[in-house]
């Protein structure tokens, strides 16, 4: 159903969202502050985890009515409602994923943020460059 | 005429324009706590898309982890560490 359009402002955020990986990347191994190397983590894993969305979404069914997210409204579903279902619902797997990527991800940033302030103690900086200096 | 479908992709290529905006800034940007900003603005955008994307879930969990928790984490670290990223020898 969808046309050239769609198929074109789709690739704009696709593609914005990989050229996000790119520049956190480049935050992540280029910047010297070790809180500017945090910030760049948080942003590249949460763009993984918008690229795991993307993978799950799917085409409209018709134009005017979008996909419905996988919940069901039914507590006694039948298998015909279920078939109905499946033809307009977003997949739930990859939500389920980034559900506890998300969650791991606040563990991960806590215990760097925990590691710079253990790094300030010892050292008195956080620039990777002067705190190699200091190394030996 | 303009469908639903269209306009829908529309604000989502709008979205991810923003959020690559918001990292850039945030990457550049010399000064952490301004940085820590745009990265929230990026957060935003990111909801947004989580929303669109049909994922309303995600955005229950990602909205006060990313847009909450990040900033007040990171503006700890910057409040006891310094708020310049290094640029001086």
């Amino acid at each position: 159903m969808s046309t050239e359009l769609d198929v074109f402002l789709f690739g704009i955020m696709t593609y914005a969202i990989i050229m996000n990986l790119g520049v956190s990347l480049y935050g992540v191994f280029r910047r010297p502050s070790i809180t500017k190397k945090i910030i760049a983590l948080t942003i590249f894993s949460d763009s993984a985890n918008v690229l795991a969305i993307i993978v799950g979404y799917r085409g409209w069914p018709n134009p005017w009515h979008s996909p419905i997210p996988p919940i069901l409204l039914n507590r006694h579903p039948t298998p015909q409602y279920i078939s109905e279902f499946a033809k307009v619902a977003v997949d739930p797997l990859p939500q389920a994923l980034v559900l506890t990527a998300v969650v791991i991800g606040l563990a991960v940033t806590v215990f760097l943020v925990f590691l710079a302030l253990q790094l300030y103690r010892l050292y008195g900086t956080v620039d990777v460059r002067k705190v190699r200096r200091l190394r030996g | 005429m303009l469908s639903m479908e269209t306009l829908t992709y529309g604000i989502l290529a709008l979205l991810g324009v923003i959020s690559l905006l918001g990292t850039y800034l945030a990457i550049i940007e010399k000064d952490l706590v301004k940085a820590v900003i745009f990265s929230a603005l990026q957060s935003t955008a990111y909801a947004f898309i989580f929303y669109i994307l049909m994922a309303p879930d995600i955005v229950l969990v990602y909205v006060p982890v990313a847009v909450g928790l990040y900033p007040a984490i990171v503006l700890f670290l910057i409040k006891k560490t310094g708020r310049l990223d290094g640029d001086e020898p």
